[in-house]
């Protein structure tokens, strides 16, 4: 790919025509004064080039305003509705989908955090913190926070509750790496530290103090998509991921790897997502080499269960190429 | 002919083939004689339909104070052509700079977005595409009747700064904003890389001084103003100046640009969210692009102005000092905790490795990129079959266009910077009410997190008395106890 410059002239026209001044007026002048003007003109060129005239600025794609107009006119003549979506078949019934997800090979040691503050309670009798991304049980070898969850569901089995789930924190840490929760549904924040912290979930703006002891509810309003961070701005090495799902299709592996995800629908062709923190795979995507799921790059698999069936994917083993050891 | 030849090399080769041609046209129709690139053209032009253009010329000449160089070479035989050519060649670098002559203004496309997202070549022109068909372009701004913007106000806001009627001024945006912000909102204008902080992208729709509730967007009061005072302590000045109306369809435009980018977000994002059937192309339908990505964006502008924080008054009996003294109390305590970051100076030199929303997305995708290239340095490529040597090839060469996004169309990182609380000088505004809302719903965007919840109103008002007290806190004497001294004394 050749490395464009872009001109200021396109995003900036004033600037250009600043910029061109310069440059036209140190070679449009007579020669007596050339070299004083140059030098001024010099300077400017470098203060120019400095801020903008010059820099390597990737050029993205100009659109293409025949194309645009056309879509303008079908957008704005298109009655509600639109292209008629074609409507995915259903099937009657639930099914539960479980398996379990275990890492081939060998892990590296976990790296400590580097705790600096509030040492007192964080560092607490000589206490460390380790980097949580990959939790690999010993005698197991399951792969531990792994997320898994329904792409597309058609219809859905259980209300949304209002019990809220619960998402604490202690000892400078939080108690959940990775958090599954429904949209909806609310969430306690808890602090069960002697010091205070705050709890900021990407995407959701919700950033909030939590007072040593203390709690606060959260209710997601929409779905994250991907997990997202949930960090702690006074303590920054503190990170924990969330997802919250519409239909609460949504599981995280325990310990030993394994999942369960009950009242999927049946008689349908579901698509899951799979995501882990350490994956290679874009934007923590893990695929698997499993033809038989349809498995691909973007971590999703799919899979049509029977009414009542509970489908054991069996062992799932994720490689060293799948999840940085 | 000098100026016209340094106007032509000035405008960037293949971009612009204009000055030639309108070379051409100009000496069509005014000289009767065609012969682009020469100031000659005009010297020897004849005599007869050229007159009138020529008078004509001469007449702008000499009102606007122009004059020809004295060593103008070919110049005979008539002294009019002699003027003409002059006039003319003078007038030409001006049309060619100020009249259309570069190109017309265009939106950036969110290129580290884009590379964050993998997106392909064709992928990056269908949302170019798609942006100019919901949004015009920066010379004509269109919007989606979704998103409830008034037009008229846009179309003064927006295009290059000119005058149609006397009095009467239009590209408002490009006059006093897009040299700090961008002509795209992307917070990437000239001067943006000399000012701290960093002028406000607007694309993610994030607002940090609002009187909204953190996750709300702000009122268009809000947009108003910050425009109308600036924002203390930053490079954003007051615009208290400009007319109402101006700064109305300022805050719109505004509003606009901000909806656009955050549309482009949503459409880059999507990109994730295809099927394998779609292959790699965004829907074209009104059921995807209104009702999925524009009207989420539109409705939660529309929302602002019903999210408004109550804010209980301030007990009229307070007894200033027990609320300063509680104030002070919070502000050091477990339970408002502003010490971690403000400092037990209150200098704002408390938490200060933490960056805020708009710097994190540049800090984390240096590290992805970062990461990525050490695992792929450490991958051994002589056992690859074909398919994964292409893969691997793919690999870096997206890493290699990501950093070379990151380093040309973003602005280095920057860490944060608490709030100096001992100056007395707030971006978002003074008033105690201002001070409340910042604690109650923190600031959006920034690492400063909300109250509500857990700090009740009445303790919030006793931070703020605790806070407006800080710039006077004097115990001592002074010149021996300065809060400048506070960071030695503690």
């Amino acid at each position: 790919m050749t490395r464009q410059r872009i001109s200021v002239a396109k995003e900036f026209p004033t600037m250009q025509r600043i910029c061109s001044g310069v440059i036209g007026f140190g070679s449009a002048d007579t020669a007596w004064r050339r070299g004083r003007r140059l030098s001024v003109a010099g300077s400017l060129v470098v203060a120019f080039v400095a801020s903008g005239c010059g820099t390597g600025m990737v050029a993205g794609p100009a659109p293409d305003y025949e194309v645009a107009r056309a879509l303008r006119e079908k957008l704005s003549s298109a009655t509600e509705g639109g292209d008629a979506k074609e409507e995915s078949p259903q099937g009657t019934g639930w099914a539960t989908l479980k398996g379990r997800f275990v890492f081939v090979g060998t892990p590296g040691a976990a790296k400590a955090l580097v705790v600096d503050k509030d040492t007192q309670v964080c560092s607490k009798d000589g206490m460390k913190l380790y980097d949580r991304s990959l939790i690999v049980d010993e005698s197991t070898k399951g792969l531990a926070n792994v997320v898994l969850f329904l792409r597309n569901s058609s219809r859905v089995k259980n209300e949304v509750s209002t019990d809220p789930l619960v998402f604490d924190q202690k000892n400078c840490e939080f108690l959940t790496p990775v958090f599954a929760g429904r949209v909806g549904q609310p969430v306690d924040v808890k602090n069960s530290d002697p010091i205070g912290h705050n709890t900021n979930i990407a995407g959701a703006s919700f950033n909030q103090l939590i007072p040593a002891g203390d709690s606060t509810i959260f209710t997601p309003g929409r779905e994250t998509g991907l997990p997202v961070t949930v960090t702690c701005n006074i303590h920054p090495w503190m990170k924990a991921y969330a997802v919250f799902r519409e239909d609460g299709y949504v599981a995280v592996t325990a310990a030993d790897g394994s999942f369960t995800i009950p009242d999927l629908p049946a008689g349908e062709p579901l698509e899951f997502q799979v995501w882990h923190e350490r994956s290679t795979g874009r934007s923590g995507a893990v695929s698997l080499e499993r033809p038989e799921l349809k498995w691909n790059a973007k971590g999703r698999f799919r899979i049509e269960l029977k009414e009542n069936e509970v489908k054991d994917l069996g062992v799932l083993e994720v490689s060293a190429d799948a999840i940085r050891g | 002919m000098e100026y016209l030849t340094v106007n032509t090399l000035s405008v960037e080769s293949g971009t612009c083939t204009r000055p030639s041609k309108l070379w051409e046209d100009f000496a069509r129709a005014g000289c009767g004689r065609s012969r682009p690139g020469k100031t000659r053209a005009f010297s020897d032009a004849g005599e007869g339909e050229t007159g009138d253009s020529r008078r004509l010329l001469r007449t702008t000449g000499q009102m606007t104070g122009l004059r020809g160089p004295s060593h103008g070479r070919d110049c005979r035989p008539a002294t009019t052509g002699w003027w003409a050519g002059v006039l003319a060649s003078l007038m030409l670098p001006l049309l060619g700079t100020g009249c259309g002559q570069t190109a017309a203004a265009s939106y950036r496309l969110n290129l580290v977005e884009s590379a964050k997202q993998q997106l392909k070549p064709e992928q990056e022109q269908q949302v170019a595409n798609i942006l100019a068909a919901l949004f015009g372009t920066p010379d004509e701004p269109f919007a989606p009747a979704e998103c409830g913007l008034d037009e008229a106000k846009l179309k003064l806001a927006a295009g290059p700064v000119r005058s149609d009627i006397v009095g009467r001024k239009n590209g408002l945006y490009r006059e006093h904003c897009a040299h700090c912000h961008g002509v795209t909102g992307d917070g990437m204008g000239p001067t943006a890389a000399f000012l701290n902080p960093y002028p406000r992208d607007y694309r993610p729709g994030v607002f940090k001084f609002k009187s909204t509730e953190r996750a709300d967007k702000p009122t268009h009061a809000d947009l108003v103003m910050v425009l109308r005072n600036g924002l203390a302590g930053s490079s954003m000045p007051s615009f208290a100046l400009l007319s109402d109306a101006k700064i109305e369809s300022l805050a719109e435009y505004v509003k606009y640009l901000s909806m656009r980018g955050e549309v482009e977000l949503a459409l880059m994002r999507a990109f994730f969210e295809l099927d394998d059937e779609d292959q790699g192309k965004l829907p074209e339908d009104r059921d995807f692009l209104i009702d999925e990505i524009v009207m989420p964006v539109a409705e939660s502008w529309q929302a602002a102005e019903d999210a408004l924080i109550d804010v209980p008054e301030m007990p009229a009996d307070i007894d200033m000092a027990a609320s300063i003294a509680k104030g002070k109390e919070l502000f050091y305590g477990n339970k408002a905790n502003c010490v971690k970051c403000h400092g037990v100076t209150g200098l704002g030199d408390g938490q200060v490795n933490d960056y805020d929303d708009w710097n994190k997305v540049v800090v984390q995708a240096y590290k992805t990129v970062e990461g990525s290239l050490e695992q792929a340095g450490e991958t051994s490529t002589w056992n690859m079959d074909a398919d994964e040597a292409a893969e691997h090839r793919a690999e870096l060469a997206w890493l290699d266009r990501y950093q070379r996004v990151l380093d040309g169309n973003a602005l280095p990182p920057r860490t944060i910077r608490p709030r100096n609380l001992r100056e007395g000088v707030y971006r978002g505004g003074m008033r105690p009410l201002d001070l409340y809302y910042r604690i109650h719903a923190g600031i959006n965007g920034a690492p400063m997190p909300a109250a509500k919840g857990t700090v009740p109103p009445e303790d919030i008002w006793h931070i703020v008395n605790y806070i407006r007290s800080l710039p006077y806190d004097f115990n001592g004497t002074l010149g021996v106890d300065r809060p400048m001294m506070a960071r030695d004394r503690l």
